[in-house]
């Protein structure tokens, strides 16, 4: 049980950092493609959410270490890179670590120029997609575990990584503008954000919204069609079926429909409208994505509990 | 290359007694809950309906398993550690001066061969019992068959005397690891993939 509480943690994390690490990259390529706004000016709503992802993404490599039965090897796992998705899922986590932290400190330091900083955020992004990618072939790979040798876990890891990633950077968007306010009204100084800024993070936000709807939608088509091959696979494939049923499932679904679409539809509705307090859609923004991140939590656990193994 | 060794198993000849499972226990001293060698009950029945009369039709059957150290050994693919390896004779086996632990070999192998020793945090699995055939002995779950079910030799010669059944449920398709396994099936034996019996041990396996 533990040793599934790290996996759910450090898969978790780890697709969520990449996922939002490509979406702060989309949000970048698109603020700079309608113009009218200086790289620094989109760094300046950007950067604190990037290094949020470094935060995450280290939370989630200590948490699988966790898992290892004896952490003093942890360093041979890089030895089969030629045959074991797992050495190579570490490193293309360590790769993706390692490239994010260069890219967040030449960010932090203004060191080379904008092009050259995009170049490197696209590798590391790149990179990334690398580590989800592998992540899905650990267990898709899997011929003695029916719930998980099918086409559903690539495609249900992608959908987590862009839903977290999305409502993640949202959160972040938010949290940002919020914590700025809240400085200046420490200030002594009546809160503001600048128009422009906040026209840029509302278009975000918007895109936040629509994405999320739309990953929900593709969620809750997969997750009847997995249980579907399940249930007419063989008696072990049937067996693992079982845990996803009950409270726990249902509640998983539940969270993630109420965060991922209702919520989705109010930021989109919040965020189309200008005002001048941007509290409601901050406090929508955050509980959407607390909601979902428990959801994809409760989500990932079960997929593990689904571990049942044919043969004896 | 040297030869390949591998495990016969006479299925007709098991009475689910399990001194193999406790002599290989005794023998290699593991740890509560490991189990490298383990005994399934296989069984299941139907309804034999003449005219208006339904009489059962049951069936049960014994199933040995350990490691096949199998031609496609999948454990060895995964593991991202080297450790887990395939040694000349085919015995595949873990070096604990690189094992970290991380069960991946245990989540691939469908024959459950190798188990995790929470006491040395490394994975733990069956060597063939290499030691005592190098003293020039039966592995420990062979010697202790009370019903000379059990033997293990280069896997050409078992399968030139006894056959090339591999697969029987519960058991998995033998294409999936190629394992280096024969096994002489019970009347009752049925089919990879049949299913209308179930293991009635699970927690035991």
């Amino acid at each position: 049980m533990f040793t599934d509480l790290s996996m759910t943690v450090f898969s978790i994390f780890a697709q969520m950092s990449v996922g939002a690490f490509v979406v702060l990259g989309v949000v970048q390529v698109l603020a700079r493609s309608r113009g009218g706004r200086s790289s620094e000016e989109i760094d300046r709503l950007t950067d604190p959410a990037t290094y949020a992802v470094g935060v995450t993404l280290v939370l989630g490599l200590a948490a699988s270490i966790f898992h290892l039965g004896t952490p003093m090897n942890a360093i041979n796992v890089l030895r089969h890179l030629d045959a074991s998705w797992l050495s190579r899922e570490i490193a293309f986590g360590l790769g993706f670590a390692g490239l994010g932290f260069v890219f967040a400190a030449t960010q932090y330091l203004k060191w080379g120029s904008p092009l050259l900083r995009q170049a490197l955020a696209g590798l590391t992004a790149l990179v990334g997609v690398g580590l989800v990618a592998s992540m899905a072939m650990i267990y898709t790979t899997l011929e003695a575990v029916p719930a998980w040798n099918s086409w559903v876990t690539p495609v249900q890891f992608a959908i987590t990584t862009l839903l977290l990633g999305s409502l993640a950077v949202g959160a972040a968007f938010m949290g940002t503008v919020m914590w700025r306010r809240r400085q200046m009204e420490q200030q002594g100084e009546l809160p503001t954000t600048d128009a422009r800024d906040l026209e840029t993070i509302t278009t975000s936000l918007k895109g936040i919204a629509v994405a999320s709807i739309l990953l929900l939608g593709a969620a809750f088509v997969v997750i009847p069609l997995h249980l579907n091959e399940l249930s007419q696979g063989g008696a072990t494939a049937v067996a693992s079926a079982e845990v996803f049923s009950g409270a726990v499932f249902s509640l998983r679904l539940a969270l993630v429909f109420l965060g991922a679409g209702l919520l989705g539809v109010l930021v989109y509705r919040f965020a189309a409208r200008t005002h001048a307090d941007p509290r409601p859609l901050a406090v929508v923004a955050t509980v959407a994505f607390g909601l979902v991140f428990v959801g994809e939590f409760i989500g990932r656990w079960q997929f593990y509990e689904s571990m049942t193994r044919i043969g004896m | 290359m040297a030869v390949t060794l591998g495990f016969y198993f006479d299925q007709t000849l098991c009475n689910g007694c399990k001194a193999c499972q406790i002599a290989c226990k005794d023998k290699h001293d593991t740890a509560i809950g490991v189990n490298w060698r383990r005994v399934a009950e296989y069984s299941g029945g139907t309804w034999q309906i003449t005219g208006d009369t339904f009489s059962p039709n049951i069936f049960a059957n014994y199933l040995t398993m350990a490691c096949n150290h199998c031609d496609d050994a999948v454990c060895v693919d995964v593991c991202p550690t080297t450790a887990m390896h395939q040694r000349e004779d085919g015995v595949v086996v873990v070096d604990d001066d690189l094992c970290v632990g991380c069960r991946y070999c245990e989540w691939s192998c469908p024959y459950s061969a190798p188990q995790y020793d929470a006491e040395t945090g490394r994975m733990s699995k069956c060597d063939l019992c290499t030691d005592y055939r190098e003293a020039g002995l039966d592995p420990a779950c062979v010697a202790a068959c009370p019903s000379r079910a059990l033997d293990w030799g280069p896997i050409d010669e078992l399968r030139e005397q006894y056959g090339d059944v591999a697969g029987i449920a519960p058991l998995p398709d033998p294409s999936v690891t190629r394992p280096n396994l024969v096994i002489r099936p019970h009347h009752s034996a049925e089919p990879v993939g049949a299913a209308t019996g179930a293991i009635t041990n699970p927690r035991e396996v």
